[in-house]
């Protein structure tokens, strides 16, 4: 039975690593067409397919092994000069990895749904690639005879020791090996040293490491994808040979190094934390959410210690309290950090979808992107597909203009959509940008007049137009098209940004073009927050938006005539009363606090009764009863018990201005 | 695959033949343990083996050690066939690993 799960396990890995080398290799692909002499890109396409085709073999797919193999034989044609790449074999490929991610999810029983689309393309690809009919009768996996290639040579030194549980789950390092000789030349040799005597074997583990040095032209990450699949579980180096050592390795060294083997203790055992052992390592998302949560829970119990300790007289109770408050802030540090992930292969998915958008459009579009490196919480990276996938789309499909506009607006032909992401404080901008016709304020206007949504003479600034877009339901385009015109997927955006504590913010430039930035917050676990009281009840706002904490004296009141603002260093700063906004009905205080914040709109100021201090804030959802409060984020649960609301600053600003100018304005975005 | 135990006048033959690998690894173990505890020659044929996995070459090197600690006769027997012998050398093992059997095939 072990056996059975740790096979289940394994061929659940290669699916997970096989649909992020398709989404590699779907990238390096649509690159390829537009660059087609770049054998940087071929090699990349190559060997994805390759390893798609050998571990698939390995974890037993062998039927999206067979269909790898024709694609894989056609980019080893374009590797060696032979074939030129063109537009038609790229669209055959992208149109098989669909389908091979179909197979990955696909049972023994499906497997025959989607043949006559598979041997359509394979027969494409044949037909483009010139492999023959010989080869089509008996479509089976071949081992190739190791190619030199004739670029430059490297030696490489190698160590790969197995774990324990490789051969458990069906993986056979001597494969890996003759993989490996693919690459190039391959001096190999096996290490013994590490089996026990006999009756401490266990003879379904593996005890053998090998040592090989490679000759090949192959980069070192190319050489890393044969273990792709077995890189958690082993002990792999993967390090340039001096020249000399390559030469010492002859076959007397080899006698030497094996006598010294036979001394070297057989303990069996492995060091698996020695510090240049695998670097990563895999684990599921929901043992990650989970630890996150632990974290939190610990984080709120440890605010339980820091109110008990603060009213003990013990002076020790106070230390410990501090450093077990030094050790959860490290903690929470920590395991935030574990969650950040890079936004690049959320970027590299739309180079598909504008890929094949432009051919149904038939406009020419390309694609660029900065910042892929930029790292996001997982949670949020998550829930960013969606509305960056519908804001790309209504770019392409009424932002972009057809080509014979743009060349009659002296636009190049080929449009442009810029995809980027920054850090900028606690937040992510995410920019989805084209250089397109831009949004028709105008149209906008009347289009949300018609609606009822606005009075036939309100006056709307550019900002609060724009936000008209998000509205539900609202489209100025004049027909529906398969991409887009209903007016869902804006409303999607917002809703979905507005969920992940986001904001938008649109800028438009008639006959230029439309840039729409997502402000993302970095986390939505745990933040730092102030904590603020009012009365008996308590509010924390978040630390990254807070300015700075300033009294406002009964002088000030007077000074501003009835009217909520005060002036900060001569700068005249609207304020927001909590006591007011959420109905605290206790008489204020003498003097009262301000926080000073950094909202879209500007500075405002946050008046309470008390600026307690900073708190670490384990963010919790209000539920779906109080999903319509807009004013609030969410909750937490403080030291002593209560329950405390986590203050949206900017959906307070908006809400106070709102109410403020004309009420029929909805929600904005 | 298979494994077979054959008696002779003051030794024993363990006759391997096709696939040696993971699937039959626990059974020659539990062979060669009781081969090697009843303190007689063993003799490990190899010539009808098709293939040798990991599992089964760490067993016999294992199996061969052993003897050699307690003074005890163990030896391979037959011609390694040229396939097999080509797939150790590739995989990096050395000849002598199955010293007998690779000396009778060169």
């Amino acid at each position: 039975m072990a056996i059975v799960s740790n096979v289940d396990q394994f061929k659940q890995s290669f699916r997970e690593e096989a649909r992020e080398l398709i989404v590699d290799l779907e990238s390096a692909l649509l690159e390829l067409n537009e660059n087609r002499d770049d054998m940087e890109l071929v090699g990349r396409v190559f060997r994805a397919l390759h390893t798609i085709k050998g571990s698939g073999s390995m974890f037993g797919f062998e039927g999206l092994a067979a269909f790898t193999h024709d694609l894989e034989t056609a980019f080893d044609e374009v590797r060696n000069g032979r074939l030129r790449v063109n537009a038609e074999l790229v669209d055959l490929t992208l149109s098989a990895m669909d389908h091979i991610r179909g197979m990955l999810e696909e049972s023994a029983d499906e497997a025959s749904a989607g043949e006559a689309g598979r041997s359509a393309i394979l027969a494409g690809v044949r037909r483009i690639a010139g492999i023959g009919k010989r080869d089509e009768a008996q479509p089976k996996i071949v081992v190739e005879e190791p190619k030199l290639p004739k670029d430059k040579l490297e030696d490489w030194r190698i160590t790969f020791a197995p774990g324990p549980e490789m051969l458990l789950n069906g993986t056979n390092p001597l494969l890996l090996l003759k993989e490996l000789r693919q690459l190039g030349a391959l001096s190999v040799t096996a290490r013994m040293a590490g089996v026990p005597p006999l009756a401490e074997l266990d003879p379904e583990r593996c005890y053998v490491s090998w040592e090989m040095v490679l000759m090949t032209s192959a980069s070192r990450d190319a050489i890393r994808d044969v273990f792709i699949f077995v890189e958690d579980g082993c002990e792999l180096t993967i390090e340039p040979a001096p020249a000399a050592e390559v030469e010492r390795d002859s076959p007397a060294d080899r006698t030497a190094r094996s006598l010294q083997e036979h001394r070297a203790p057989s303990s069996g055992r492995r060091n698996y934390d020695k510090p240049d052992n695998a670097t990563s390592l895999r684990v599921p998302a929901a043992k990650l959410d989970q630890f996150v949560d632990l974290v939190g829970e610990l984080v709120t119990v440890q605010a339980r210690l820091a109110e008990l300790a603060a009213r003990s007289e013990e002076p020790e109770v106070a230390e410990i309290s501090e450093e077990i408050e030094r050790l959860t802030s490290s903690l929470r540090q920590n395991s935030m950090n574990i969650r950040m992930l890079p936004i690049r292969a959320t970027f590299e998915k739309f180079r598909r979808l504008v890929h094949d958008l432009a051919r149904d459009l038939g406009k020419d579009v390309e694609l660029t992107m900065e910042g892929v490196e930029t790292e996001l919480d997982k949670t949020v990276i998550d829930q960013l597909g969606d509305p960056l996938m519908h804001l790309i789309r209504n770019s392409m499909d009424h932002g972009i203009e057809p080509r014979d506009v743009r060349l009659s607006r002296g636009k190049r032909a080929t449009a442009a959509i810029h995809l980027s992401a920054r850090h900028s404080g606690a937040s992510v901008l995410v920019s989805v940008s084209d250089d397109g016709g831009g949004i028709d304020a105008a149209a906008v206007r009347q289009r949300a007049i018609e609606r009822g949504l606005v009075a036939c003479d309100a006056q709307l600034s550019q900002a609060e137009t724009f936000a008209l877009l998000f509205q539900p339901g609202f489209s100025t385009a004049k027909k529906v098209t398969d991409v887009s015109g209903r007016g869902v997927g804006m409303d999607v955006v917002r809703q979905r940004v507005e969920g992940l504590r986001g904001t938008i913010d649109v800028a438009s430039e008639a006959g230029k073009g439309t840039s729409i930035t997502l402000r993302l917050p970095l986390t939505l676990a745990i933040i730092d927050g102030l904590l603020l009281s009012v009365a008996d009840s308590c509010f924390v706002l978040p630390l990254s938006s807070a300015l700075e904490c300033i009294e406002l004296t009964a002088a000030d009141i007077e000074h501003a005539n009835g009217k909520h603002v005060v002036n900060v260093r001569g700068e005249i700063v609207p304020y927001i009363r909590l006591r007011e906004h959420f109905s605290v009905s206790e008489p204020r205080p003498e003097l009262e606090q301000i926080m000073v914040v950094e909202t879209g709109e500007g500075r405002f100021g946050f008046v309470v009764d008390q600026v307690l201090g900073n708190c670490q804030t384990v963010i919790k959802s209000l539920g779906r009863v109080y999903r319509h409060v807009q004013a609030v984020s969410g909750a937490t649960i403080l030291g002593d018990g209560r329950v405390a609301l986590i203050l949206d600053p900017d959906r307070m600003v908006q809400d106070a201005l709102r109410a403020r100018a004309s009420p029929r304005v909805g929600g904005s975005a | 695959m298979g494994i077979a135990l054959e008696a002779r006048d003051d030794a024993q033959l363990i006759r391997l033949e096709g696939s040696i690998d993971i699937n039959c690894a626990a059974e020659l173990k539990g062979v060669l343990v009781s081969t090697l505890g009843a303190g007689r020659k063993t003799g490990v044929t190899l010539e009808d083996v098709t293939y040798l996995d990991v599992t089964a070459i760490q067993l016999l090197r294992a199996a061969e050690r052993e003897a050699g600690n307690c003074g005890a006769a163990f030896t391979f027997e037959g011609q390694l066939a040229a396939e097999v012998l080509t797939d150790l050398t590739l995989a990096g093992f050395d000849k002598s690993c199955f010293a007998e059997a690779a000396n009778s095939e060169g």
